[in-house]
């Protein structure tokens, strides 16, 4: 990715911190936890036809309901880590996110935010990468939980309600493109 | 039964995964990713409640295909894989039924679910019960809602009795008997053939 993307506005450039959630298992309950939350492992094939079944049940808004799942998921993560780790300075709080994506098998994701816009790219997806090799490209985009939890990023970095965020796929890896772009409005 | 459960579930819940360097997790033939429970949890809530009683049994229906087709492929890579051959490999005596059992010591491990078989009629019927599980954590759900364990179950069971992987899905069906989300202290669903 091309280091004059993140010439202007908001991004995690100069940022040092690393991403170091508290993980363990808990053997009675049988539980994985990551810092108190937990998690669990799934292959692509869940991943997508979660999507699909969302795409499927557009008339009754799926496809907002999966990314307003990704963005409560992901916003409550982001703000608990931002809040137990006093993490307050903006390039600190876009690293975290960007190496969060990245550490729990979501793929490869950069932010830039301007004053009142910014976009996101994504060089890899596990949702677009695990949809290709389920059932090929698609015509139009479907990384739902990646619209999700970018809504989340914004809203935890900043402080601010997700769900005024409009996020929207403007280029997308499940459609042949090289990498995913989304642009991001408030 | 030779497996020895409690030695599978401390051998394999202690393996750390993480992206790797492009952010992905390729591992038994798959890609996975480690998401927070309630990530699933609140997806299968929010379509189960816009779905209403009309289009509830299709979504259930999906929810627990997308489970099944996971445990399926996932499933397959697990049970052939060099960890599972290394930790439950020795303990095998009686095939398939050992490598059953085993998988839901993996199962266990990954935190899905802390279930277990109890009853297993070869080719023909198997009962499992789950003590705890994160799909248990849905507050009030109008029926059972462990989607992502009856899909798993029956996945399972074409591996160990269908025809050899990839042909021998969708031979059986799961039924959840008991839920801990609806008030019961445990789980059970019961695999038969579909």
């Amino acid at each position: 990715m091309s280091t004059t993307t993140k010439k202007n506005g908001y991004t995690s450039l100069g940022s040092k911190i690393t991403y170091d959630p508290e993980q363990k298992f808990d053997n009675k309950k049988m539980r994985h936890y990551s810092d108190g939350k937990t998690f669990v492992l799934h292959c692509h094939h869940y991943a997508t036809l979660f999507t699909q079944l969302a795409c499927d049940a557009e008339d009754m808004g799926g496809t907002t309901l999966l990314a307003e799942a990704g963005r409560e998921t992901f916003g409550e993560v982001l703000s608990d880590y931002y809040q137990k780790h006093d993490i307050k300075e903006l390039p600190d709080r876009i690293a975290i996110a960007e190496q969060y994506f990245s550490f729990v098998g979501m793929g490869k994701i950069e932010f830039n935010f301007a004053k009142n816009d910014g976009f996101a790219i994504m060089e890899k997806s596990h949702v677009d990468e695990g949809w290709k090799k389920k059932w090929g490209n698609n015509e139009t985009p479907i990384n739902w939980m990646g619209v999700g939890y970018i809504q989340a990023v914004w809203g935890s970095v900043f402080g601010k309600d997700p769900a005024k965020c409009t996020v929207k796929e403007t280029q997308s890896i499940v459609c042949g493109a090289s990498n995913s772009r989304f642009s991001i409005s408030w | 039964m030779a497996i020895d459960r409690n030695k599978v579930i401390n051998d394999l819940s202690q393996l750390k995964v993480r992206g790797d360097n492009n952010g992905l997790i390729p591992a038994f033939g798959v890609l996975v990713q480690q998401l927070p429970a309630n990530f699933w949890n609140g997806f299968s809530e929010k379509i189960l409640d816009a779905a209403g009683d009309d289009l509830a049994d299709a979504a259930e229906g999906l929810l627990e295909n997308a489970a099944a087709e996971c445990g399926y492929h996932t499933g397959y890579g697990i049970i052939t894989s060099e960890e599972f051959n290394s930790v439950v490999g020795p303990m095998i005596e009686e095939k398939p039924e050992d490598i059953l059992h085993g998988a839901y010591g993996v199962f266990t491990a990954w935190g899905w679910a802390n279930a277990e078989i109890t009853e297993l009629v070869p080719g023909e019927k198997m009962v499992v019960r789950a003590y705890d599980y994160y799909e248990a954590d849905v507050k009030n759900p109008k029926r059972p809602f462990a989607y992502m364990i009856r899909g798993v179950s029956r996945a399972f069971m074409d591996l160990a009795y269908s025809k050899p992987y990839p042909d021998g899905f969708g031979k059986f069906a799961c039924e959840q008997t008991k839920a801990i989300e609806k008030g019961d202290k445990f789980a059970e669903f019961v695999v038969t053939k579909a």
